[in-house]
């Protein structure tokens, strides 16, 4: 049975439904990451397992006990908040002492546990620092040490790197990830930083309008997308709209290219339009390139990224984005040219809405 | 130097003398009781009456009743506002603005009609009574600052993330209030505490017509019936009030309990 269950959990806020028959169950010592945009009710289903708002249908339980009925205090779950929230009037360690002192640990327990907790994010030197004289980092740190010190069965960390700058960020969430791995805590990571979610988590939900469009692992969700939501949520991807030509031989045209896909077209009927996606890393534009397929357009505009070269190219109206990785000797196409973009059938995808 | 620095030189001054002049004649007439010399005959006059030490020792209890159950009042009150009921805000800024809009004649008139003896509350009926009946109506009076002050501290925490912080780690409302929040807005509640103390030593109206021996009547009473001491008197009342102000700067000037914001 899995460790902490969220079973057609529903919630609403006046006359608007916030969540919609949200459905999950997760491992003892999983990392999971809620993504979705602003408003997709992830935090909404992070505030509900914590205790902070109630379902307004579904139960959650963890570890096979029904949470609905218990106060937030009763709980026993960990959380770091974005804004760090760690109390102004206690230093460092009276802050990671405080879930310590309010379960009426001895003094020698309080003091073992919070050096233990210190160690663990490498701030045993700031224990008399107070919040207002650490970095953003460090205060977000403790936060996590905080939560962890009274040995939480849940973690659940609501964007909390949000506030931080970007090298801090991560480096954070690596250290978030090697220590929560290091404990083996079941936690639950809301984001809306794709990046963020693809590189530390086991499994990632994509939330869109109160319901998760997806979940699966951080491979699964970018190069097998199952809605177009999540297509275009994670990563960039170009929509390509093309016409069935042969539904039996799974064969569709975009603009004067026919191709063959791999995975089946279903139902649909010779002339139906279908959107399929294409992964902008997906292709090449070398001659002797891998690939079973190739699709033919006119270069639109071409920019160097640093890294890689974004071309932009116009297939049977179709504005199709491809990224090749920059080489000293690499030749940005120029507009008006055409090219042929080489790929494999199986990078397309169909998207089912 | 330009017209308008000028104009704004003029202007201070105008108004330094419309402040310190009358404050120097008072402190200047009440160094006058011995003939011919300068002297602090009236302040000793003062300090050696008894009726000073009992009226202003019970002011200042009173004083500090009157903080400690307006806090225990307004605290919570301004935390469950901010909390779960923001959209009730306006109510209570308006019902804590009333005292500045009631006179105080009006508000004891009607304590006294409500709290009479022959009325279903009696406080009136006797001297404890009436003491705690004194003790609401100074709440009632420093309810606008008090209110404000503790709000204003709250403004600078995060009271909501805090509770959850706290209520998270399995802490219960009593340790929430008096272990997160308290400590946090304290320079807002030392400020309202101070402002209640000034009010309080100089108020008169409630006490002199609940007939309790308090700073304020006395005040009156020796202005009405001597000549120096009545300036030494509202000397030793302007210091009072200074002092206050003065430790209403240090508490905010000092306070290390800078919020944890990102």
């Amino acid at each position: 049975m899995s460790f902490l269950v969220l079973e057609s959990i529903k919630k609403s806020f006046g006359q608007t439904q916030v969540v919609k028959d949200f459905n999950m169950s997760i491992e003892k010592g999983e990392f999971v990451s809620f993504l979705g945009p602003s408003g997709c009710g992830k935090t909404t289903v992070l505030r509900m397992i914590a205790g902070f708002e109630s379902p307004s249908d579904g139960a959650i339980s963890i570890n096979g006990k029904n949470q609905n009925t218990l106060k937030t205090n009763q709980r026993n779950i960990g959380m770091v908040f974005q804004a760090y929230a760690l109390f102004p009037n206690m230093n460092v360690f009276d802050n990671v002492a405080f879930g310590l002192k309010v379960a009426g640990k001895s003094k020698t327990e309080i003091e073992t546990r919070v050096k233990e907790m210190l160690k663990l994010i490498s701030l045993e030197h700031l224990a008399d620092r107070y919040p207002y004289q650490m970095s953003g980092g460090q205060q977000q740190r403790v936060a996590l040490a905080r939560a962890l010190a009274p040995k939480p069965q849940v973690l659940l960390l609501d964007e909390p790197l949000s506030a931080l700058d970007a090298k801090i960020r991560v480096s954070l969430r690596e250290e978030i990830r090697e220590i929560q791995r290091q404990l083996g805590i079941t936690t639950v990571f809301v984001t809306h930083d794709q990046e963020e979610a693809l590189s530390i988590s086991d499994r990632v939900v994509v939330m869109n309008a109160g319901r998760a469009d997806q979940i699966g692992t951080p491979s699964e969700i970018y190069n097998r997308p199952t809605t177009r939501f999540v297509a275009s949520f994670v990563g960039t991807l170009n929509i390509i709209e093309a016409t069935v030509v042969d539904p039996a031989a799974n064969t569709v045209k975009v603009g004067e290219n026919t191709i063959r896909l791999r995975e089946s077209i279903g139902a649909l009927k010779g002339g139906d339009k279908l959107s399929i996606a294409l992964r902008p890393e997906a292709g090449s534009l070398l001659e002797n390139a891998k690939g079973d397929t190739s699709l033919t357009g006119q270069v639109l505009s071409s920019h160097f990224l640093g890294s890689v070269i974004r071309t932009k190219l116009d297939v049977g109206g179709n504005q199709i984005s491809f990224d090749m990785f920059n080489s000293p000797d690499a030749v940005l196409p120029q507009s008006g040219e055409t090219l042929t973009l080489r790929f494999n059938a199986h990078d397309f995808l169909i998207i089912r809405d | 130097m330009k017209a308008h620095k000028i104009f704004a030189w003029i202007a201070i001054a105008i108004g330094a003398i419309y402040f310190f002049v009358p404050l120097i004649g008072t402190f200047e007439f009440s160094l006058r009781m011995r003939r011919g010399v300068y002297s602090f005959d009236a302040y000793q006059s003062v300090f050696t009456d008894a009726q000073f030490r009992a009226t202003f020792g019970f002011s200042m209890l009173m004083a500090l009743v009157t903080i400690v159950v307006g806090m225990l009042l307004i605290v919570p009150t301004a935390y469950w506002v901010r909390l779960r009921l923001p959209q009730m805000r306006p109510v209570v800024e308006f019902i804590t603005l009333l005292p500045l809009v009631i006179p105080a004649i009006v508000i004891v008139f009607g304590y006294l009609r409500l709290y009479n003896s022959s009325s279903w509350i009696p406080f009136t009926g006797s001297t404890q009574g009436t003491n705690i009946l004194l003790t609401f109506s100074y709440v009632t009076l420093a309810l606008p600052y008090m209110y404000r002050s503790v709000d204003t501290a709250m403004r600078t925490i995060d009271v909501r993330t805090l509770t959850e912080a706290a209520e998270i780690l399995g802490a219960k409302w009593p340790t929430i209030m008096f272990r997160c929040i308290f400590p946090n807005v304290m320079s807002g509640v030392l400020s309202g505490a101070f402002i209640t103390f000034a009010i309080v030593m100089g108020e008169f109206t409630m006490a002199a017509l609940l007939n309790r021996p308090a700073f304020g009547p006395y005040l009156q009473l020796v202005g009405a019936n001597k000549a120096y001491e009545p300036s030494a008197l509202a000397v030793i009342a302007f210091a009072i009030t200074w002092l206050s102000m003065g430790l209403i700067q240090l508490v905010s000037r000092f306070s290390k309990l800078t919020p944890s914001r990102p």
